[in-house]
């Protein structure tokens, strides 16, 4: 008997509700010619300053959009390639690049200024559509004061963390879960090449703990922060982030410092993505992330190297940033064809 | 009627499934079933050990809720349902804070950490049923000499059976779903399909087998919240011709203290990790502070971060209000079919659905359906509230559902034959109720739109985080600051959840309404 009146309401409420979502729409401003979108990842962080000088230069106005972590941004990416969202992507990095290319979700291009970017960041820029902007380390960070109180040696290759003496001190992340456990795991595998699962079963004989995220390794377990555990997997430049992000007043001296040993290297790029309206505007700004300025704002910022040679970097990274001699690291093609066999093997060795 | 939710979840859910599903299943030959159901099978595991832990640790408090008048009932009532709308990741870091040297990471913790946000569903569903049983039988046991236990065992367990069943499905499900959790309490051996999913769209790139688990998932849930809406439809036709709803006042020592025990209790279980949070914001490294809620405007300005942390409890408001509107509307609608179409059932298991539906497969869908031109939701910043209505729309149903069955008919009926026109027969039975109802189940969806953190997360945006997000965000740098600055605004959420759950309260104290 109501059923009219059930109609009613739901025409009522309907036609609210489309107001509403059609308010909200014409609310969106209209990006104009000079606007261009930068999709990147939860991470990236520069000056609002650059920004606006981005636009006193060139006339393009730039958006951000994030969309999670790298991965959760690439497969965005992938899903939309050939008719994307954005025009310029930033945050995919070496370990990605591969399923990048193979998805063809960048059009040719790479900065006018990549001369000036370090030859070892360069020797894979996926045939020519992307542009390295920075890179990092990802390495086992030591907590200096409970070796010290303890009177053990600090390790000095992570060949020693198989042995007695390193019994239950180190933490790892998951693999599949965690960036950075995903780049220890990537390491062994360069320096061991046949020989890393049997590393990892020594580890695990050896009582290495794993955690499923970088946040509960470095800010529980990690005996720096409180946790029993002086070992854990983390980033070369954590140390000079140590004291950034320290309580006032801040400390003179990070407490913890970098094993210099099973270092991942980690290189960030930029790209135009395919599809894109705006291709001009869009290597401006792939040009821009590569300017001088961007590049020394980079490392307070994101606790990344520069990748264009010769730029500053601020105090705390000269003093206490550990620049890694021999970093580790596969072809993009080689952890593409590998990745999932290798999961699935750390998964088996490791019990999971 | 059914027609406006109908839509809306045809095209908030349906169009984004189908494009997921059509840009993974091309080549599907290659897809590797087997170590998908070692994987539901490790999860099923957990989550019936959660389920069993969270019905044992409930009841007693949910017993308690139902029976007796004491002073700060009302208080407990919501204390215990903080944890349920709060964002698991800030749970999970609690716990590792409470925890953190006595267990590592594992099994226990994450059992424990489910077995505390899932309380609140055990206590209100539970409770809500065992309110309306009838008291005296209780009364007439004890008078022929059965111990408190025994007539619980044999009177009031056997009329509580079937609602146990449902609560139990819908614990189940979350904790078979979970991810926040899992990801910062797990150690890699307590997976489950939500974080393959995770793994298989935004690590391996691998969409056919993500969109295979996800299925998988789906079909576990469905079946789970099957049994369950099975059991709550018989257990609310029973309960419509018994209504008591009287709580009696607490007599005798014993009674006393087995209360007052059980209410310190859930009160201490609830509040400690909560107290961590707060004390985590308080401190650093050498000493009290207050630093970290000073520098919650501060941190970051001067950078493309979008806006200071406060910014995003700001976002998190707005978009908790949106999500109060479209899912409290869409929810209330979708109640009324289901009570009225002759496919009811039907309706009801696929308004259900999105609680089994993954939050990665549910943020890629959004992204491709919307996430572009002709349909760029994201500049209007309301593809985030969409997703959390999404998310919200069931426990709406879930809310309002029972509260429209058991209202009488009659009093419409009694309107049209006294010469009332339907509109205004129908506003004299229902309007009262709606409107109670209503401001409830939009102040529940709030709540859960307060709280997520997985669609949030995986969508696009260019605006300033949900503070969940940003709780992560800061959470994953180093430093005192980072993990300071967190708590202060995990603190702040805790809050606005505790005020909106407590307004809620006080709404269904009016009797009608039944959280």
């Amino acid at each position: 008997m109501f059923s009219s009146v059930f109609k009613k309401i739901a025409v009522l409420s309907a036609a609210s509700s489309l107001a509403l979502l059609a308010a909200c729409g014409s609310s969106q401003e209209q990006a104009g010619p000079a606007a261009v979108t930068l999709l990147t990842h939860d991470s990236f962080v520069v000056s609002e300053a650059l920004v606006a000088q981005l636009k006193k230069e060139t006339g393009i106005t730039l958006k951000i959009t994030t969309a999670g972590d790298a991965g959760a941004m690439l497969a965005g990416a992938v899903l939309a390639a050939g008719s994307p969202s954005a025009d310029v992507m930033f945050g995919v990095d070496n370990t990605l690049l591969a399923k990048a290319t193979n998805a063809d979700v960048f059009s040719a291009y790479t900065s006018k200024n990549l001369d000036l970017v370090s030859p070892a960041l360069k020797t894979d820029t996926g045939n020519g559509v992307v542009t390295p902007i920075d890179y990092g380390d990802v390495c086992i960070n030591i907590d200096d004061a409970w070796f010290r109180k303890r009177n053990v040696a600090v390790p000095t290759s992570i060949d020693q963390l198989t042995q007695p003496a390193y019994k239950d001190l180190l933490v790892v992340q998951d693999p599949a879960t965690s960036s950075p456990g995903l780049a220890f795991m990537l390491a062994t595998q360069a320096k061991f090449g046949d020989q890393w699962l049997s590393y990892w079963k020594q580890l695990e004989a050896n009582g290495v703990q794993v955690s499923g995220s970088w946040t509960d390794a470095y800010e529980s377990a990690f005996s720096a922060s409180g946790g029993t555990r002086p070992l854990v997997v983390s980033y070369a430049t954590s140390p000079p982030a140590e004291i950034v992000y320290a309580a006032n007043p801040k400390p003179k001296k990070p407490s913890t410092s970098v094993l210099t040993d099973g270092c991942y290297r980690q290189i960030e790029f930029a790209g135009v993505l395919r599809g894109t309206q705006n291709e001009g505007a869009a290597q401006q700004v792939v040009d821009w992330l590569l300017s001088p300025a961007v590049q020394a704002d980079l490392p307070l910022s994101m606790f990344v190297f520069p990748a264009r040679a010769n730029t500053p970097l601020p105090e705390v990274f000269t003093k206490f940033a550990t620049k890694v001699p021999n970093p580790l690291q596969l072809p993009a093609t080689v952890v593409d064809a590998n990745l999932k066999t290798w999961l699935n093997q750390w998964d088996e060795v490791m019990n999971r | 009627m059914w027609v406006f939710p109908a839509l809306f979840l045809c095209i908030a859910l349906g169009l984004p499934l189908a494009g997921v599903l059509r840009n993974s299943l091309s080549d599907i030959s290659a897809v590797d079933f087997s170590p998908q159901f070692g994987i539901a099978v490790t999860a099923g595991g957990q989550a019936l050990i959660s389920t069993i832990g969270a019905l044992l640790i409930g009841l007693p408090i949910a017993g308690i809720l139902a029976t007796y008048r004491f002073r700060g009932r009302g208080f407990v009532q919501a204390l215990v349902t903080v944890p349920f709308v709060l964002p698991t990741v800030v749970i999970a870091l609690a716990f590792r804070e409470l925890f953190g040297s006595l267990l590592s990471p594992g099994l226990a913790l994450v059992v424990i950490a489910h077995i505390y946000i899932n309380l609140a569903v055990v206590v209100r569903i539970v409770g809500a049923t065992w309110q309306q049983l009838d008291p005296r039988m209780v009364v007439a046991a004890r008078s022929l000499g059965a111990s408190p236990w025994r007539a619980f065992l044999t009177v009031t367990l056997p009329q509580l059976k079937a609602v146990l069943a449902s609560a139990a499905s819908i614990v189940f499900v979350f904790c078979f779903t979970s991810l926040g959790v899992v990801l910062v309490l797990g150690n890699g051996g307590t997976r489950t399909l939500e974080t393959q999913i995770l793994r298989q769209t935004s690590l391996l790139l691998d969409f056919p087998t993500a969109a295979i688990t996800a299925l998988l998932q789906l079909i576990v849930v469905s079946i789970a919240l099957l049994l369950g809406a099975r059991a709550s439809m018989n257990a609310t036709q029973n309960a419509r011709n018994l209504r008591f709803t009287r709580l009696s006042v607490i007599r005798g020592i014993r009674a006393r203290t087995y209360v007052f025990l059980v209410a310190i209790a859930a009160c201490i279980f609830v509040i400690l990790p909560l107290i961590s949070l707060a004390s985590g914001s308080l401190r650093d490294s050498h000493g009290w502070t207050l630093q970290w809620w000073q520098s919650l405007t501060e941190l970051d300005a001067g950078t493309t971060r979008l806006g200071s942390p406060l910014t995003a409890v700001v976002t998190s408001v707005k978009y908790a209000v949106i999500t109060g509107f479209i899912a409290g509307v869409i929810g209330v609608l979708a109640a009324m079919s289901v009570l009225s179409h002759r496919l009811g059932r039907a309706i009801l298991v696929i308004a259900l659905a999105p609680l089994g539906i993954s939050a990665a497969t549910l943020g890629l869908g959004f992204m491709l359906a919307y996430g572009r031109p002709p349909l760029d939701l994201r500049g209007a910043d309301l593809l985030i509230p969409l997703a959390h209505s999404i998310v919200a729309v069931p426990l709406v149903i879930a809310v309002v559902l029972p509260t429209l069955r058991s209202t009488d008919q009659r009093f419409a009926v009694a309107a049209s034959s006294l010469g009332a026109r339907p509109t205004r027969a129908f506003f004299t039975a229902y309007g009262p109720i709606l409107r109670i109802v209503a401001f409830a189940a939009a102040g529940l969806a709030a709540c859960v739109s307060l709280g997520e953190f997985g669609a949030a997360s995986f969508l696009a945006r260019s605006s300033s985080p949900t503070t969940p997000v940003q709780i992560v965000k800061l959470l994953q740098r180093p430093g005192d600051q980072s993990f300071g600055v967190a708590c202060a605004l995990a603190v702040i959420l805790v809050l606005i959840t505790l005020t909106l759950v407590a307004a809620i309260d006080a709404l269904s104290r009016k009797r009608w309404v039944k959280v």
